[in-house]
């Protein structure tokens, strides 16, 4: 990153992750630099950096992740466990192992006398049970705030140790945007393991950095776009190990799969490492893998052999496409994702003749400016609404708009009786060009046959009331003073 | 004292909290908390007991503070109230607890001044005050009962002479619970019984308020819910009846049976005709399938109410050699740990098993290697790695499992044994 950058991603400049409008009216205002800074005064549940930061690394090789926090925190990796060890079996792998997870537990003793010993505890554990090559301890809003100096405690551990001990800075109160938590992760790679050190270049290798929420056959399906250029992947971190990330400087490009992972890493790279990269765009969707291919390709000059493989691909699934679009064509679409999916499954509609109608993202920056502003000229004016889910938002804009489809989880708007399907599924392909085969068919059927939501709407038991529905659905959002 | 874990077999307590609230219909949690408590809470106890999530409010759907660095500096109160009053206003329950996350807990914001603002107006806002590191989801459950004691369950109701509440199974926390608790409730009915569980049939904060004019507590649980049962002996005079473990088969389900009809003095035909009835469906389909499944020596690592159901059934009614049974529970006092051995370790006809109580995962791994002539393993779904690398059956069936989604199933009572016998067939 910037060597002036915090980690924390709503210090960048022009980063907004509360506001509602039209397309029109924000996209004008925010090029104003007119957008006001504000704040929700009632809000539901987010997603804190630490979730981020442990999920990125969860399946690292010859790992062991301790969560210096209470027992709540490792919730959520507890329940990725099944990413890890599905994809393992994904990869072929016979014996399926758990990822080594240890949480020091701080109760009320340890906020009161500091839970440095425990720590400790934890990382001897982790040493005597596993060998590991590398142990990560996450620190929570619990270690944060009591203070503990987890830097104090691996600097002394390290000393006897041969694993290296890297603390990740990830407290959840830190960050209101999860994404930072992959920026902590980052962070401390490039502190404790690449530590400034250069290598010499090897020829045709590319970082690509992935996050968990890749499957296994999109996967391979870049890798196999980057074998095309003549170039090997170093895929980081998702099923990688403490070699490939020490390979990370050798490389003589990067690039990353999810626009808001790993974009500060790699500028980084560029500043300390002169490696170039491209951060472009999720490869959903044949625009935006156009896109994000010409992007990697450029980086090697490759320009020529890219627009080959492009214009054979284009030949190739266009007809396809032309099938999908023609029970596609005209239907109206609702979306909500993180910052990299929302914006991908966007540009995908459009390979579709679909009309975007709403867009629900998290973040509101320059990136987001360039996507909406090349949204709005070719759909009609469309409701944003910025927000990291907030169902009560979402299900009011779903309602009142009433879209064909709804792309995004679907537990809220299935039970209006819309027809919905994901963009994100970690486990079956979305990305490269035969993805947007696989997602168009998914959200044909889905509109084709909707029976399974048309009666669950009719006996779903939605938690507000009727009164919300006629509501502004941005009243809470408040400009801060 | 909460101590250092690998893969601890639960969440803090909110995490227990918010698996109570979320089962009762038409409550709604409040979290002031950090930004990351709704989904970690949610994660780590629905999102590991079988796949399925509150559908009112679960996860990111849940109202929360969302503590930032402002909030945890100068304290959170005001961001409480406008959360509480969005809340109110928006959602359509029937009350609303707030829970205090780590960060509410450490700074010390006063939310009871906050929720009673709201009582003041008649609004049903309710603190629960015990902060997420003050232990594991267990005492999170138990914190959510004295909550829900404190400010739902009404005085001076008459008593219901047929009433009975169903307690111990955890929702969202045993894997089963929604199946057990409509089994156990299926046979209650058949002794004339009307069944509060709180939890099943949209029963919400009516079944709770009643709950004091019960005749019986029953517990289905060697451990948990003290407090509570004594609270309901006092203050309302409702006794309680414990049942040291999940009643699985005929024998222990039958002995549940009996044991509540003379508790509340049932009519001893009606008791015998329910069990004689019961246990001749069970036989019947047993006994079209003599031998289907080889014979096993088993491993058994689960919550306490499993541990002890599976053990007995197995051992008892179907003849498998226990060899280890591994309570992954944090029992800390002796006289749980006594109850618990006493229904693994005295069986009726088997050697007793080796009976260790273990939450850590490289321990209990280390545990289940010693023994080499297991050949069926029953835990969950961190189990399947020992079971892969001994080559043995996995069964997975308790908390916590990512790997499969459970509706109804249940292994409990009658019917329950029947599904469970099913499932451990193995044609390899």
């Amino acid at each position: 990153m910037s060597n002036t950058y915090s980690g924390i991603r709503e210090s960048r400049p022009h980063t907004f992750n509360d506001c509602g409008g039209s397309s029109r009216e924000l996209s004008s205002e925010f090029g104003k630099r007119c957008l006001k800074a504000a704040d929700r005064t009632f809000s539901q549940g987010l997603q804190c950096q630490q979730i981020n930061s442990m999920s990125a690394l969860m399946s690292l090789e010859e790992a062991v992740f301790i969560a210096h926090s209470p027992q709540g925190c490792v919730g959520c990796t507890s329940m990725a466990t099944d990413i890890y060890r599905v994809g393992q079996a994904h990869r072929g792998v016979k014996l399926i192992k758990n990822p080594r997870i240890i949480v020091s537990n701080l109760d009320q003793r340890d906020i009161i006398l500091g839970g440095e010993g425990k720590l400790k505890e934890a990382i001897e554990y982790a040493k005597e049970r596993y060998h590991p090559k590398l142990i990560f301890i996450f620190t929570s809003c619990a270690s944060g705030i009591i203070g503990d100096d987890i830097d104090a405690v691996a600097r002394e551990v390290q000393e006897d140790s041969e694993a290296l001990i890297i603390p990740i800075h990830c407290d959840g109160f830190k960050s209101k945007v999860c994404a930072s938590g992959f920026d902590a992760a980052f962070l401390s790679i490039s502190k404790y393991i690449l530590k400034g050190e250069k290598l010499p270049k090897q020829e045709g290798l590319i970082n690509l950095f992935a996050p968990v929420s890749i499957s296994y056959k999109d996967q391979l399906e870049m890798e196999r776009m980057l074998g095309l250029l003549g170039l090997r992947a170093n895929y980081i971190p998702f099923f990688s190990s403490l070699e490939s990330i020490k390979t990370i400087p050798a490389a003589e490009a990067s690039t990353s799969i999810c626009k808001v992972f790993a974009d500060e890493f790699m500028k980084e790279l560029w500043e300390n490492y002169e490696i170039p990269f491209s951060h472009t765009v999720m490869p959903i969707g044949v625009r935006n893998t156009d896109k994000w291919f010409r992007g990697v390709a450029g980086l090697f000059g490759k320009e020529a052999e890219a627009d080959l493989y492009i214009e054979k691909e284009h030949a190739r699934i266009l007809p396809e496409i032309e099938k999908i679009k023609q029970r596609l064509q005209g239907k109206r679409v609702f979306i909500c994702g993180g910052t990299g999916r929302s914006f991908a499954a966007a540009a995908l509609i459009d390979d579709f003749g679909m009309e975007l109608v709403g867009l629900e993202t998290p973040t509101y920056d320059d990136d987001a400016q360039t996507d909406i502003e090349y949204l709005y000229a070719i759909h009609k004016d469309f409701i944003i609404d910025i927000a990291n889910m907030q169902p009560f938002e979402q299900i009011n804009l779903v309602n009142r708009l009433k879209p064909d489809v709804f792309i995004g989880v679907p537990v809220w708007s299935a039970r209006l009786g819309i027809p919905t399907t994901h963009v994100l599924d970690m486990k079956r392909p979305t990305m490269g060009y035969d993805g947007i085969l696989y997602l168009g068919n998914k959200i044909a059927d889905q509109i084709e046959n909707p029976g399974f939501n048309k009666k669950l709407a009719k006996h779903a038991r939605l938690p507000y009331k009727k009164s919300w529905y006629e509501e502004d659905p941005f009243k809470f959002i408040k400009p801060l003073e | 004292m909460s101590v250092v874990t690998e893969s601890p077999r639960g969440n803090c307590v909110l995490g227990g909290i918010n698996a109570v609230l979320g089962a009762i219909d038409k409550i709604c949690p409040i979290y002031h908390s950090g930004p990351g408590c709704c989904m970690q809470t949610s994660a780590g106890e629905a999102g590991l007991s079988g796949g399925r999530s509150p559908h009112f409010l679960s996860g990111v759907s849940l109202p929360s503070t969302n503590m930032l660095e402002r909030e945890v500096v100068f304290g959170g109160v005001d961001k409480l109230r406008s959360t509480i009053e969005g809340a109110v206003e928006i959602i359509d329950a029937d009350a609303y607890f707030v829970l205090t996350g780590c960060t509410a807990g450490i700074i010390g914001d006063d939310i009871k001044s906050v929720t009673a603002e709201f009582l003041e107006r008649g609004i049903k806002v309710y603190p629960i005050e015990t902060p997420g590191f003050a232990g594991d989801s267990y005492l999170g459950y138990e914190a959510a009962f004295k909550a829900l004691l404190t400010y739902i369950v009404e005085d001076n109701l008459p008593k219901q002479e047929n009433l009975v509440n169903l307690f111990g199974i955890m929702p969202y926390h045993d894997p089963f619970w929604a199946g057990n608790l409509e089994e156990l409730t299926r046979i209650l009915r058949k002794l004339g019984l009307k069944v509060n569980t709180f939890f099943t049939e949209h029963q919400g904060i009516e079944a709770i308020r009643t709950s004091s004019s019960a005749a019986l507590n029953i517990i289905v649980n060697p451990w948990l819910l003290k407090g509570a049962a004594e609270e309901y002996e006092e203050r309302f005079k409702v006794p309680t009846l414990r049942i040291p473990g999940l009643p699985i088969g005929a024998t222990d389900t039958s002995t549940f049976v009996r044991r509540v009809g003379e508790a509340l003095k049932l009519d001893q035909a009606l008791i015998d005709s329910v069990i004689a009835e019961e246990e001749e469906y069970v036989y019947n389909f047993l006994e079209t399938a003599i031998g289907a499944l080889s014979w096993k020596r088993f491993a058994v690592v689960a919550d306490a109410n499993t541990a002890v159901g599976v053990t007995r059934f197995l051992a008892n009614d179907y003849s498998f050699t226990p060899i280890i049974t591994i309570v992954t529970d944090p029992v800390f006092r002796d006289g749980d740990k006594e109850r618990i051995s006493d229904q693994i370790l005295k069986l009726e006809y088997a050697n007793p098993p080796k009976l260790i109580f273990e939450t850590d995962q490289y321990k209990i791994t280390k545990a289940l290697e010693e023994y080499e002539e297991i050949t069926l393993l029953i835990g969950s779904t961190n189990e399947r790695e020992i079971a892969m690398k001994m080559e043995i059956q996995c069964s997975v069936i308790a908390y916590p499992i990512t790997d499969r989604l459970i509706f109804n199933r249940t292994y409990a009572g009658y019917r329950g044994s029947l599904t469970f016998v099913e499932d451990l067939f193995d044609n390899l």
